[in-house]
């Protein structure tokens, strides 16, 4: 089970179950013709049919491998650090700002390419810089804390 | 004469310095993302779509109109300095371009490209000019099955062009059009596949969806490879224009290119990958030594760089008359355009005839801009493709968020792209296009509605398409073209083409 389609194949397949399964739950006729439900459902179910084609195919012929196409090392690190530091910035945006998360966020994401002290500098330039832009300039309301920052 | 009459009002409109400022920050803003390898037009329209909000709308679609143009054009740039293509359609031009460069004819190969770029969008959009209100009257004529027609075209040219396998082609235009039903339904008011999140009422916004699938997905690849890589130093550029023998192939070539970009522009569901590659073949075919190409012809540039802004502004005719993008990035101009509270369609030249002259008289102007900009500043230009990746890649990454948090000022909005990016990045890995994804998800919801409208008038009878001239004829080519391109997959197995437009 080392093949990438297939588990891309499954997680396809479980999206599309979910959404036929909901298409089942609203009306598939209207007064008038075709209801709420009509295209959906053939949408759902067509695709779940090639999902299944793709399965087979990936299973017999398609063999995409987890090792080769994921990244190792270096590469890893840089993937995981990226989608943390988003992760983190969206939890704590609502309770410390805007700043605070993108200073956060940012010197996590630079710390990848430059030393702390250095990436937290730049992170709060930048942070500065996007927070006048999109702020001040495009009067974007972007969350801040009790500070007003 | 009317249509000039209103083509010199749309001048007088977008003449104004407001307005040439936003023309000129938009080709900038464009070719600063063209020049960074991975960000292609979709993309950059989309992470630039932001700075548009607070703008009038003509100034607004200006701008993206030169962003679209100096993305495109950027491209260019990375492709024949440094044979890394900024966006799929001038992977064409490092064939010749990078061979040139390493002759040490970069600046011909740029000043080619871009005298070829600026004939090529004239062309276009003189087209755009004559075709443009012809169209749209006709299409005023058009009902529920002959748009449903229309979409289906798109739709089914879509997934025979796109793609390394039809199943997976198939398979991403289908789960594009499925998330295109998630929301309230427009006829009955029912919620559909919301979940009970009133956040999804209104649907998922095709902003989120294209920033997550095209920028960040992209970033996360990026970061895997570049993180601690070195910028290339690009070559040095001198002389802009081409030898004396060498104008007269080069003009023919551009005039090839001029014509089949832009008929390839007005065919829904292309994309620009396909002039570039049709009008390298065409230079090839006609060239009396072919075996210079791949070597350093000059042909090889000018051809499919015309075709490649050509197709640009031939894309926007369906665009405005139709309603119907013709590409993914056309698709985030629509998205854009209903941002602002416009709508485009047939009616689009009747109701709103101030803003469409001005639009297309601004392409004219941001033609002209990305000339001057390319020419005495190549040099300029080649130095931004050292900006290392450790520096850009965070940079890129708060502005996307920021811009998806300001289109509704909200939170969820930006957890929807970051999911769509991680979803963007998998599909990646096992080759499902991402363009079809995009452009079902946009032609959705016209799809569900004109088939369902259309059905109603049939009284049920899909057979019913057939029996009106316009949808008949257009469902049937569509057909047509699905068996054409199926048959070869079929056989093969595969399809060959790559997914377009970073």
């Amino acid at each position: 089970m080392r093949n990438l389609n297939i588990y891309i194949a499954l997680l396809l397949l479980l999206i599309s179950g979910i959404i036929f399964w909901q298409s089942l739950l609203i009306p598939y006729y209207s007064p008038y013709g075709p209801g709420p439900g009509f295209l959906p459902r053939w949408t759902s179910g067509i695709i779940i049919i090639l999902l299944i084609v793709y399965l087979i195919q990936s299973i017999r012929i398609d063999f995409i491998s987890i090792s080769e196409v994921m990244p190792k090392g270096e590469g890893l690190v840089n993937i995981l650090v990226t989608l943390g530091a988003i992760i983190v910035f969206m939890i704590i945006i609502p309770y410390v700002g805007f700043n605070v998360s993108s200073v956060i966020m940012l010197t996590l994401l630079f710390s990848r390419g430059f030393k702390w002290y250095k990436a937290i500098g730049i992170s709060v330039v930048v942070t500065f810089i996007v927070f006048f832009i999109f702020g001040s300039l495009l009067g974007v309301p972007l969350p801040v804390n009790e500070y007003g920052w | 004469m009317e249509t000039f009459q209103f083509l010199i009002n749309g001048f007088g409109e977008a003449l104004t310095w407001t307005n040439l400022f936003y023309c000129f920050v938009g080709v900038s803003f464009g070719m600063f993302i063209g020049v960074l390898p991975g960000l292609g037009p979709t993309a950059g329209t989309a992470i630039l779509l932001p700075l548009t909000f607070s703008l009038e709308p003509i100034s607004a679609i200006i701008m993206l109109s030169g962003i679209y143009y100096g993305s495109m054009y950027g491209g260019t740039i990375t492709s024949v300095l440094i044979n890394t293509p900024g966006e799929a359609a001038s992977l064409v031009t490092c064939f010749d371009g990078h061979p040139l460069a390493k002759q040490g004819r970069a600046g011909v190969a740029l000043g080619v490209s871009a005298i070829g770029s600026f004939i090529g969008g004239c062309v276009a959009i003189l087209g755009l000019v004559l075709l443009g209100p012809t169209l749209s009257k006709f299409a005023l004529n058009f009902g529920p099955p002959e748009f449903f027609a229309l979409v289906f075209m798109g739709m089914s040219l879509l997934i025979g062009l796109m793609g390394k396998s039809l199943i997976k082609g198939l398979i991403a235009a289908l789960f594009g059009l499925m998330i295109a039903f998630i929301g309230i339904d427009q006829s009955t008011g029912i919620m559909r596949f919301t979940f009970g999140q009133t956040n999804l009422a209104s649907g998922i916004d095709f902003i989120c969806v294209a920033m997550g699938l095209y920028g960040l997905s992209e970033l996360f690849i990026s970061a895997e490879e570049r993180m601690s890589k070195k910028a290339e130093k690009p070559a040095k550029i001198d002389s802009l224009f081409p030898r004396k023998g060498e104008w007269r192939p080069t003009l023919n070539s551009i005039g090839r290119g001029s014509v089949l970009g832009f008929l390839i522009g007005l065919i829904p569901g292309t994309n620009s990958v396909i002039p570039t590659v049709l009008s390298y073949s065409l230079e090839k075919k006609v060239a009396k030594d072919p075996s210079r190409f791949g070597k350093g012809a000059l042909e090889g540039v000018a051809g499919p760089e015309t075709a490649n802004n050509a197709y640009s502004g031939g894309a926007l005719i369906p665009l405005f008359t139709l309603g119907i993008p013709s590409s993914p990035t056309i698709a985030v101009l629509l998205g854009a355009l209903i941002m602002h509270g416009l709508t485009p369609g047939p009616t689009l030249f009747q109701k709103e005839p101030d803003f469409v002259w001005a639009i297309i008289a601004s392409l004219f102007i941001g033609n002209a801009i990305l000339l001057i900009l390319n020419l005495p500043l190549a040099n300029v230009w080649a130095k931004i493709t050292m900006v290392p990746f450790k520096v850009l890649f965070p940079v890129i990454i708060m502005i996307i968020i920021v811009g998806t948090y300001s289109l509704n000022n909200s939170l969820y909005d930006v957890g929807i792209m970051f999911i769509f990016g991680i979803i963007g990045y998998l599909l990646k890995k096992v080759d499902i296009p991402l363009a079809p994804i995009i452009l079902a998800f946009v032609l959705g919801k016209i799809l569900e509605s004109t088939l369902i409208q259309s059905l109603t008038i049939f009284n049920g009878n899909i057979l019913g398409f057939f029996t009106r001239p316009i949808s008949g004829t257009i469902l049937t080519i569509s057909i047509i073209a699905i068996i054409i391109t199926a048959l070869p997959a079929f056989k093969r197995r595969n399809l060959v083409n790559e997914d377009v437009e970073m």
